[in-house]
């Protein structure tokens, strides 16, 4: 049966409530013991009062029976015997609060009622006249059981006293001892509530604080390793359901993962079986024409252009294509390594070279011929400037298109500018997403995908660049990016 | 003096006979190859005075055919062209380490091919 986080914190909570209960009987019963020795103590005060009135009494007697003698009168007398009734009453009362001293107290009675008879006696020889007898009686028997009575009750005051300090002893050794229980019970529940507590909490606290750490690397990607929580309880639950999380997550990652390079090993096939077929086209229609087979006519010559120029426009479509792929798959990488700015804009003149001539444009680059060597992905920025530089020549009639690059503290401007049909102002804005061209008219006229600028901004970006475009409707256009002069770490889509 | 010898490695059919067909009216000699493994023999057995390396072959790719050639002492310096399929896929960087001495990316114009073998090794 597992023990619930429910269960342990009730438990923990029931066995502090009872430490408390014990505490609070230990008080109690302690408590009461002072109460009863307080009880004792009372006792044996009124046992010594009651015997100093008994030795009170005898001693009145004795001057009330004297002061008959001198002064016989009746009312003395009646005196006398009204305390005798009051002694006897003294003597009743002693049986309640000295029970434990019947011996001494049986003594006293006998001496007492014999006392009594004599002072009685004496009383009567008085009231009968005979002074001389009575006074013989006082001094020979009444006398002596005074004298008597006084020893035994000194005797039992005597005791009583005893037994008092006694008491008083025993009552302080009793409140020593229960002051140590009561401490030592309190200091134990303390302790082993505290013990508890933190048995109870570390049992809580240390699965969380494992299970976040596990979290964490979850979070990070790591799916290699399972939290171990002993615990038999709701987080003992957690944690498995966790771990279940982890292994779930750690296969659909896999899946992705496998899933994700499937795609690219396609997109890889794809480009290499598409570039095998266009290599053979265009390397045996460029040897037709350099008339490695015969001589060729020149109005075949035209037709045998148009498919070279058609070709490699319909390899720069595949590559787009596949380059935005990449882009979405979030496959592109970049490949830094140093370059010359020079030589990355001469490819580009070089290889557009021949469509400005065609089109009778002025196709010009100006570099600085002092720039440092860069540091970036030298390819890709290539193909921003073919896809800039062959947008800018595909969109001028007449003019000139001008490649110019510039070094600002460390970052690159690249510029193309052209004297071409310009862009609207509204468009201005939206040129770089993706299938974006002016308006349908300028596919039409122009044709292209519309991926050029989209891949161009991407991989702008994934350098840590921006790249911004100035334009004025029918007199020209304006691109430029700007690139790190040395990359740090590529950067991913 | 005689003919320059010229090696293409490349498993292609049609893409071997632009390149026998360009060379047809220069004096330069062609050896054949369709994968790595026979490539590399072919160029240790006949020592060409040039290879021409596709990057994707059945077998032996041609990358790890580079760095077998440049460990043979009869090929360590002979100058080899790779022809990457995507050059802006960093296969020219993993060419260049691999020992090859130029590259270029598929398609490939033949002018620009035998302008690269000129400058490389000059006709005889």
């Amino acid at each position: 049966m597992p023990a619930t986080v429910h269960a342990k914190l009730l438990a923990a909570f029931l066995i502090i409530v009872l430490l408390l209960i014990t505490v609070g009987a230990v008080g109690l019963q302690v408590l009461s013991g002072v109460n009863r020795r307080a009880d004792d103590l009372v006792k044996l005060q009124r046992k010594i009062a009651a015997y100093r009135q008994l030795q009170h009494d005898t001693t009145s007697q004795l001057y009330s029976v004297s002061s008959a003698l001198v002064v016989p009168e009746e009312h003395t007398l009646d005196a006398t015997l009204r305390q005798l009734n009051q002694s006897g009453y003294d003597l009743d009362r002693l049986q309640f609060v000295a029970k434990d001293e019947v011996d001494l107290l049986g003594q006293v009675r006998d001496d007492y009622e014999k006392f009594i008879a004599v002072v009685t006696h004496v009383v009567e020889l008085i009231r009968g006249g005979k002074v001389k007898e009575g006074r013989e009686l006082q001094l020979t028997q009444a006398g002596p059981l005074a004298d008597r009575l006084e020893r035994i009750t000194n005797q039992l005051v005597n005791r009583a006293e005893a037994d008092m300090v006694a008491s008083i002893e025993a009552g302080e050794d009793a409140y020593r001892t229960s002051r140590w229980v009561v401490i030592g019970f309190a200091v134990a529940s303390i302790g082993l509530a505290l013990t508890l507590g933190y048995v109870i909490s570390w049992s809580l606290i240390d699965p969380v604080q494992r299970m976040d750490a596990r979290l964490r690397e979850i979070a990070a990607g790591d799916f290699s390793r399972h939290v171990a929580v002993p615990n038999r309880d709701e987080l003992g639950a957690l944690a498995a359901n966790l771990n279940r999380m982890n292994d779930e997550l750690g296969r659909v990652y896999r899946e992705l993962a496998a899933a994700s390079r499937h795609k690219s090993e396609f997109l890889a096939n794809v480009s290499h079986e598409l570039r095998t077929p266009m290599n053979a086209i265009l390397g045996f229609n460029e040897l037709i024409l350099d008339g490695i087979y015969g001589d060729v006519p020149p109005d075949v010559k035209v037709p045998l252009t148009d498919i070279q120029n058609s070709g490699k426009h319909l390899l720069r479509l595949i590559n787009n294509v596949l380059d935005l792929s990449k882009i979405e798959a979030g496959r592109m990488e970049l490949t830094p390594a140093e370059y010359l700015v020079q030589d990355t804009v001469e490819r580009v003149r070089a290889s557009l070279g021949s469509l400005a001539a065609q089109k009778g444009i002025d196709f010009v680059t100006a570099v600085p011929p002092d720039l440092p060597t860069a540091l970036a992905d030298a390819g890709r920025i290539t193909q921003c400037l073919m896809n800039l530089a062959g947008n800018a020549l595909k969109f001028t009639r007449e003019g000139r298109v001008e490649i110019a690059v510039e070094l600002r503290g460390d970052l690159l401007y690249y510029r193309v500018t052209d004297t071409g049909i310009g862009i609207a102002d509204d468009q201005l804005e939206t040129i770089f997403g993706q299938f974006h061209q002016g308006d349908a008219t300028i596919t039409r006229e122009f044709g292209g995908t519309g991926l050029g600028l989209s891949i161009t901004k991407k991989i702008v970006e994934m350098h840590g660049g921006r790249i911004w475009v100035e334009s004025e409707l029918g007199k020209g256009s304006s691109f430029c990016f700007t690139i790190p002069l040395r990359l740090e770490a590529p950067k991913g889509v | 003096m005689n003919a320059r010898t010229i090696l293409y490695v490349e498993d292609n059919e049609l893409n071997r006979k632009i390149v026998r067909d360009m060379l047809r009216r220069t004096s330069y000699r062609l050896l054949e190859a369709t994968d790595g493994e026979t490539g590399i023999a072919i160029a240790r057995a006949e020592c060409p005075d040039l290879i021409l390396m596709d990057i994707q072959l059945p077998k032996v790719s041609g990358l790890e055919a580079m760095r077998v050639l440049r460990q043979a002492s009869e090929t360590a310096h002979t100058p080899i062209i790779a022809i990457t399929s995507f050059a802006l896929s960093g296969d020219d960087q993993k060419a260049k380490d691999a020992g090859a001495s130029a590259y270029l990316a598929k398609p490939y114009s033949p002018r620009e091919l035998l302008d690269m073998i000129r400058e490389l090794v000059p006709e005889a």
